[in-house]
């Protein structure tokens, strides 16, 4: 996967030694393409790659069996309800903090939907949320720039171009759910601005 | 040396005696290198080094792909083509309504070096500067997008004209049926274009270096001076005369070839020199340590590739 995304699409990766710090952690991201998840999953040392979930809207992709079986098998997606659906039983932040009790690690794109290429939205509150109940466990910011030229939201051809991922170091955070948003979309920024020259 | 070379790859004698004084040039920069950062630890060597070690790289990477086989060789320089124009159309602030045009180019490429493959001149020459002129507009016609029309096609035409269009010629040059009495093989025509342009580039860098005071074009190039452009000329000159055996030229053809080269490598470093100025950028990318993207070292070849290639085709293969 790693040398596809590199030398036909055209991603240049950061140095993953951050993945290899800690057992157990959230990888937080922007988003702007399928490109994103691939490349962070990509990026993660061997070791590593079967303990990381990325989270996944249920209504997206387990709208169809194929989708959903080839996400969950291959890509080993973690979905969840974002409609207050009733018929479900478990509210989707108990799921999520269900798999890091059990020593898992979660990837989230706290912007939730894929937005407009190269602008940051608005970040939601449920990874802050899983980081203040369990703050044994650092998240990992990661900013990715160029991904949504190559795949944008609701188009399905892939144009190579040149883009790239940066993964910063671990950070552990305390303090009300708030702040911690605020550390999660200040460290992706200080990513965002240490990537354009 | 010889037998190594002759195990693995198929070089004739010719390409191997010129394969030996390259690699003996690369041995003899990185020891000086080596040691004079060790001598005088505070000079800064880094971009040097980094550039020499790239230099090993793109050698290397080069031999392999030009002997083994013909079509590794068009697979490479199909690759290389690729890499070159994504970096461009990355460099150039395209938007998405661009992305289905740029698709088209990708596309244009395996079926450019495939005309090239097979020898089919007629469609090798058409294809992107004809057919591809007209399919990029129309395909935007098609989605209606009016907004920058002419900005986006005129630069999506160029980049793939400068990296796809130049570059195929020297894949076509392995085509091309010369002389029976010419025997080095049709890869050292390559091997000579090549090395002669970079040869002419660090020429004319380490002649202005040295004794440049009369600037040519400061709008475009500080570094470039008139002192720089007629050393590295001459010495390009001199040198393509020397390795006149490689090719199948006269005496005065491989002099006249060698100015070309000269010439045209210089025209084709200023011209990209010009975009980055106008674009404010350093380089076209980072992919090579040291020297920046691959359209900062392919910049000379673009012009000179087109050039070469249509020299060796009007003087060595009689028309039809």
């Amino acid at each position: 996967m790693k040398p596809f995304l590199r030398l036909i699409i055209g991603v240049s990766f950061s140095d993953n030694e951050p993945f290899r710090q800690h057992k157990q952690f959230l990888v937080l991201g922007n988003h702007n393409s399928h490109l994103d998840t691939m490349s962070i999953l990509a990026s993660l040392p061997w070791s590593r790659i079967g303990e990381v979930h990325p989270v996944a809207a249920g209504d997206y992709f387990g709208k169809n069996p194929v989708l959903s079986f080839f996400t969950r098998t291959f890509v080993n997606v973690l979905l969840i309800n974002r409609n207050k659906d009733p018929s479900m039983p478990q509210k989707p932040l108990e799921v999520m903090d269900q798999y890091l009790k059990e020593g898992r690690s979660l990837l989230i794109f706290p912007e939730g939907s894929r937005g407009e290429p190269e602008k940051l939205q608005e970040f939601k509150a449920g990874a802050a949320i899983l980081l203040s109940k369990n703050p044994s466990i650092p998240f990992i910011p990661v900013f990715m720039s160029g991904m949504g030229k190559v795949l944008p939201k609701g188009d399905g051809l892939v144009v190579p171009q040149e883009c790239s991922i940066q993964i910063g170091s671990p950070v552990f955070t305390t303090g009300s759910v708030d702040e911690i948003t605020q550390t999660i979309q200040q460290t992706i920024v200080e990513l965002q601005e240490g990537d354009s020259p | 040396m010889d037998k190594l070379f002759n195990n693995f790859l198929r070089v004739s004698p010719e390409a191997s005696d010129v394969l030996v004084l390259v690699f003996g040039l690369l041995i003899f920069f990185s020891t000086t290198f080596f040691i004079w950062s060790k001598v005088k630890p505070e000079a800064n060597m880094k971009e040097l080094i980094d550039r020499t070690n790239s230099w090993w790289k793109i050698i290397i990477i080069l031999v392999v792909a030009l002997f083994v086989n013909k079509a590794i060789t068009m697979i490479a320089l199909a690759f290389l083509s690729f890499v070159a124009l994504r970096e461009m159309l990355s460099r150039f602030e395209l938007d998405a309504t661009n992305r289905r045009l740029m698709f088209w180019c990708y596309l244009s490429i395996p079926i450019q070096y495939y005309a090239a493959y097979i020898a089919y001149y007629r469609f090798f020459i058409v294809w992107i500067p004809v057919a591809l002129f007209i399919i990029l507009p129309t395909r935007r016609l098609i989605a209606g997008h009016v907004k920058d029309a002419l900005r986006s096609v005129a630069i999506i035409q160029w980049a793939l004209m400068l990296t796809v269009f130049s570059l195929s010629h020297i894949a076509y040059l392995l085509s091309l049926d010369l002389p029976d009495d010419f025997t080095a093989g049709n890869e050292c025509l390559i091997l000579y274009l090549i090395f002669l342009t970079q040869f002419n580039d660090v020429l004319q860098f380490i002649w202005g270096k040295t004794l440049g005071r009369h600037k040519i074009i400061p709008a475009v190039s500080p570094n470039k001076t008139w002192e720089g452009f007629l050393g590295g000329l001459v010495s390009t000159v001199a040198m393509a005369y020397y390795l006149r055996f490689l090719t199948p030229f006269t005496d005065t053809q491989a002099l006249a070839a060698g100015g070309l080269i000269a010439f045209f490598g210089f025209l084709g470093d200023l011209n990209i020199s010009a975009i980055k100025r106008d674009l404010n950028i350093k380089d076209m990318g980072n992919a090579i340590a040291g020297h920046g993207g691959f359209m900062d070292r392919l910049d000379s070849l673009s012009f000179t590739g087109m050039v070469f290639f249509h020299v060796v085709h009007i003087w060595m293969v009689p028309p039809a």
